[in-house]
């Protein structure tokens, strides 16, 4: 169905179908969808007002039509979608309004707040579009949603499985953000780039509360722009909504002179609503005697033309009004962007991608991915976001590391904490489209270069999910010597991204670091091939800024002072290890001398803490403090760093036996004594901790056997989702030296038994917060005990008692973490 | 806004004079906590019918049984329930301090806690002022005394929680996200002893009969 008359006119939508019929003395309750099999002739009289009152789409009655909603009903997703498009069809009675399969969030928070997955989510939204393009509807309206990530799914499952038309849209808050954080331009940015057919706003507020919200909407995308606000808010007393119909209308119709053309209602309004919306949109836009111009230009009455049939939309109906008389004054923002759903990126200025993710000479990452340790790599992602980069860096290719698998997991971990926009670093096509797909929000993909071969194989998945692309300036004849060679690979890539409909925007250029100290000449030529993509091609640069000093003495010093020249060149998205002081330092002062940084502010806030030099003071004292104290007062760095000198002098495991379980025990009774309390044995644990990853760099340098003393497994059971309590105990179990097999939280039982069986796992943790998880933890018991060699199972939790333990027939009640140590010694060093 | 601490101290296990550099750190935790989530309130009144199988809220068909209940809203001629988040954005600041520090992420979780009852505050303050004259029972929560937890789904259902504040009730009973509360209030024309929260609470703490006899009226 083509979609030229959202380029032209106005669109009507309908307004509230459930508060009409509550109005009509339905009683509340009950599953909604199911009228459509009940009483579809009240449903049929509702669509017929709407459409009376000037609706051009009304939604079909499908709201909570997912399988999640529909379970205990008695009715398949299949027979509700086909029941209620066949009723509003039949109201429609041969006028020309079209039926939308209205498509709700499915009642089911998604990962990683809740534990509906990506993948499960998009298969239930399938199950809605398939059925809905069988029973004969017109487009798919996704709608209220406030996690961008259930949209994707739902946007994807669409685009993927039908031909129809997809509008989105998402509920906000005043704040400009929806209760996951979402913010417009995030929604914006990432669903055009998706390829909705238009987004909008929908729910949550009144018009004149949406209205700045949606302004903000219309400077951030190309799309058309739909309007849906309740009818004020409701009071809290009546339950009943403020606004009537003429306030209601006052209050949205200037949002056509933002940008808005496509008009309807959410709770609390009715046909009234719609039928003064009609009204008052028809002379408002018409702005003389009630004429519009026609398809062919010709001047029409407005009467004869309620609704234009229009040939280019297969029949889809627009009120009719022509480019030329709307009033469209949109300004959008063409600029660079990129983000996760929380944090948008404008590429308006310098920003950092942090290069850290990525295993290329380091040992200890490589060792992570070997063995599936993502908690280490969500660290090194959060101390580069803590360091202030704007964008990441994600690259886990390496030798005996499934990318494909290995990148969305890594993606998935990262965006669980992380709140910065990735950049997806991979020369394999599925891995990156696995990553780009589970990614929530509009990524960056690195990365092509001039070879016609990877620009068609990678191309065409950027442009899929609306990534932003950075092209190498090299080819199958290697990299140009010349800056001028290198633009001219530039321009090849910037016309075939255009090419796939890839906007310039979204073209990033690498104009490719060479080393120095090898080929002296070349760092002019990038400098220049730098200056020459801005200035004539006007797109982002890119540049991996550390290689241009390798092999030299006193790295940072030159590395710095050529990002420094970059950055005066035109670089704009350095690639720097955000951790290293001095090239954020060189950051900060360029945003001052360019004038990004308004008022310097930035620059001041970021010196204001260094001021009190006594800040470092701890380090130096602690040229008198020992190993054990480090860890007893939780000194995380001198600890690292005393492990590393104690490691010259004696090997690692009577360093963990001989000092640092010692250390730990002590703050362990002092905690059991009330002498301490959980943050200091926390705190302690993780100084351990440091001395660990000091350990396993050293046994990875030497490529020895990892130190690990038992291997235990620990789960919140199923049903609970509270993590934390269970996350303390294994970080103070890990920092004793046992190894930790986290099956997380709300696992069946079944997970945890065969992860015991596969791994001749010895042990294992259980914990329950609520009574009414109770039952899952003992039925995992029972199913943990019926095995041929069963593991100890130890339990613990806020509602968990040593009676309540001995009944479900655990072998060990901890109240803390600390219990949890002393019962692994007793398993594990029996 | 300032959060008081003494409630996260005891959360986390803390008796006497927390150590300076405990009760620093957590003070930066509860100030970052605050400047980043504000809680988020929806509340609706109902008229109380007392019946026999409990304290029915007019036009739900919903009824509020058990002991706790019946005590709780005796005097009262209506109702309000009351959910409160701290939202997504609470949990997303948890997991991203647990790859931090373990510490820190610990005390973060207790002032979380205490952070969504100090939403509650505010929500009464605004009830209160939307019903002068009228006097609000201590809240009571499903799970306290015998008010049944599955109430939690109802009143979730009735405040529309989901669309309004993105709070889901699980299959389990728990609310997603998990620094989450939902509360009845009880509205009288009379004064309401402070039955809960305790007698240093109570405005009848004077001349209450209970006590004299050195017993308390909310057991």
């Amino acid at each position: 169905m083509d979609l030229d008359f959202l380029d032209d006119g106005i669109v009507i939508l309908d307004g509230a179908m459930g508060t009409v019929l509550q109005q009509r003395g339905l009683p509340p309750g009950g599953q909604p969808e199911l009228l459509n099999f009940t009483r579809p002739d009240l449903l049929r009289s509702v669509y017929r007002e709407y459409i009376d009152a000037g609706s051009n789409i009304i939604y079909a009655n499908t709201f909570g039509a997912s399988a999640p909603k529909l379970a205990g009903t008695g009715k398949t997703v299949d027979e509700v979608i086909s029941a209620a498009v066949a009723v509003a069809k039949e109201a429609i009675a041969g006028r020309p309004v079209k039926v939308s399969l209205d498509m709700g969030p499915l009642g089911e928070l998604l990962e990683p707040l809740g534990t509906l997955s990506f993948e499960r989510a998009y298969e239930l939204f399938k199950e809605q579009a398939v059925a809905a393009e069988k029973a004969g509807a017109d487009l798919v309206s996704i709608e209220t949603m406030t996690d961008l990530y259930e949209a994707k799914a739902a946007l994807l499952a669409v685009k993927e499985n039908t031909n129809l038309p997809v509008f989105v849209t998402m509920s906000f808050e005043r704040n400009g953000r929806t209760f996951t954080g979402c913010t417009i331009p995030s929604m914006a940015r990432t669903l055009e780039g998706l390829g909705a057919d238009a987004i909008g706003l929908n729910c949550s507020l009144g018009p004149d509360l949406l209205a700045p919200l949606l302004k903000e909407l219309c400077e951030n995308t190309r799309l058309p722009v739909i309007a849906k606000p309740n009818a004020g808010l409701p009071d809290p007393a009546t339950g009943a909504y403020g606004m009537g119909p003429e306030e209601f209308v006052r209050a949205l119709v200037p949002c056509l002179d933002v940008g808005v053309t496509i008009f309807g209602g959410c709770c609390g309004t009715s046909p009234e609503y719609i039928r003064a919306l009609t009204k008052a949109l028809e002379g408002k836009l018409l702005g003389h005697s009630g004429d519009v111009i026609g398809p062919a230009g010709q001047r029409l009455s407005r009467q004869s033309v309620d609704c234009l049939p229009n040939d280019r939309s297969g029949g889809l109906p627009t009120a009719c009004l022509p480019t030329a008389q709307m009033p469209r004054p949109r300004t959008y923002h063409s600029v660079g962007f990129l983000c996760s759903a929380m944090t948008p990126c404008a590429l308006d200025g310098v920003r950092v991608i942090g290069e850290r993710v990525n295993p290329t000479g380091k040992k200890r990452f490589q060792q992570a991915l070997l063995e599936n340790d993502l908690d280490y790599i969500l660290d090194v992602a959060v101390q580069q976001e803590d360091a202030g980069a704007d964008i990441l860096d994600v690259n886990v290719g390496f030798p005996g590391v499934d990318e494909v698998a290995m990148l969305p997991r890594v993606v998935k971990k990262i965006q669980s904490a992380v709140s910065l926009p990735l950049q997806l670093d991979s020369s394999n096509p599925d891995a990156l489209e696995a990553g780009l797909r589970v990614y929530n929000g509009k990524a960056a993909v690195n990365s092509v270069n001039g070879e016609r071969a990877v620009l068609d194989r990678i191309l065409p998945i950027v442009k899929k999910y609306g990534a932003s692309v950075v092209g190498l300036c090299l080819d199958e004849k290697g990299i140009p010597q010349t800056a001028e060679g290198r633009v001219a690979i530039a321009r090849r890539i910037l016309d075939a991204a255009l090419s796939y409909g890839i906007p310039a925007e979204d073209v990033w250029i690498d104009c490719l670091t060479l080393t120095v100290s090898a080929q002296q000449e070349q760092a002019r030529e990038t400098l220049k091939a730098v200056r020459m993509v801005r200035e004539e091609l006007g797109l982002q640069v890119v540049l991996g800024v550390s290689n241009i000093s390798f092999g030299l003495p006193n790295r940072p010093l030159v590395t710095q002072n050529f990002l420094i020249q970059a950055m005066a060149a035109g670089l704009t998205l350095p690639i720097i290890n955000p951790n290293q002081r001095e090239m954020m330092d060189a950051v900060a002062a360029f945003k001052v001398l360019s004038g990004e940084d308004a008022g310097s502010r930035d620059y001041i806030a970021r010196f204001a803490d260094a001021a009190p030099a006594a800040k470092a003071a701890p380090t130096k004292a602690g040229a008198s403090l020992t190993l054990e104290d480090a860890i007893i007062r939780g000194l995380e760095g001198d600890a690292g760093r005393l492990a590393k000198e104690a490691l010259q002098t004696q090997d690692e495991l009577s360093l963990v036996e001989g000092r640092l379980i010692p250390a730990l025990d002590k703050v362990g009774e002092d905690y059991e004594a009330g002498r301490a309390f959980l943050p200091q044995l926390l705190s302690a644990a993780q100084a351990a901790q440091a001395v660990f990853e000091v350990i396993k760099a050293s046994v990875a340098q030497k490529g020895g056997a990892p130190v690990k003393k038992g291997k235990f497994a620990i789960a919140t059971v199923k049903g609970d989702i509270h993590d934390i309590g269970k996350n303390i105990v294994r970080t103070v179990m890990e920092n004793y030296g046992y190894e930790a097999v986290d099956l997380g939280r709300d696992v069946p039982p079944e997970v945890i038994v065969d992860t015991v069986r596969d791994q001749n796992i010895r042990l294992v943790g259980l914990s329950a917060l609520m009574t009414t998880t109770l039952p899952a933890m003992e039925e995992t018991i029972r199913q943990l005990k019926a095995l041929p060699n069963p593991p100890a199972v130890w339990v613990g939790g806020a509602v968990v008692t040593p009676e309540y333990a001995r009944e479900m027939g655990a072998d060990y009640y901890a109240r803390d973490a600390r219990q949890s140590v002393e019962i692994a010694r007793k398993v594990f060093e029996a | 806004m300032k959060l008081d601490l003494s409630e996260p101290l005891r959360y986390l296990g803390v008796r006497g004079e927390p150590d300076s550099g405990l009760y620093a750190e957590l003070s930066a935790v509860a100030d970052r906590l605050t400047q980043a989530v504000t809680p988020r309130y929806v509340w609706r009144v109902f008229h109380v019918k007392h019946t026999f199988d409990g304290e029915g809220l007019a036009g739900t068909g919903l009824t509020l049984t058990g002991e706790m209940a019946r005590k709780m809203l005796a005097d009262c001629s209506q109702a309000v329930l009351l959910a409160c988040t701290l939202g997504a954005g609470f949990e997303t600041l948890l997991r991203a301090e647990q790859a931090r520090s373990m510490a820190r992420a610990a005390m973060l979780d207790v002032c979380g806690s205490a952070w969504v009852e100090v939403g509650c505050d505010q929500a009464e303050e605004e009830i209160s002022a939307r019903f002068p004259g009228m006097y609000r029972t201590d809240r009571f929560s499903p799970g306290y005394g015998d008010l049944p937890l599955e109430l939690q789904r109802d009143i979730c259902a009735l405040l529309e929680a989901q669309r309004r504040l993105g709070v889901q009730v699980t299959d389990s009973l728990l609310m997603n996200p998990t620094k989450s509360v939902t509360a009845v209030i009880g509205l009288s024309d009379q004064p309401q002893p402070a039955r809960i929260r305790g007698c240093g609470y109570c405005n009848f703490r004077d001349d209450c009969q209970y006590r004299k006899e050195g017993k308390t009226c909310g057991s």
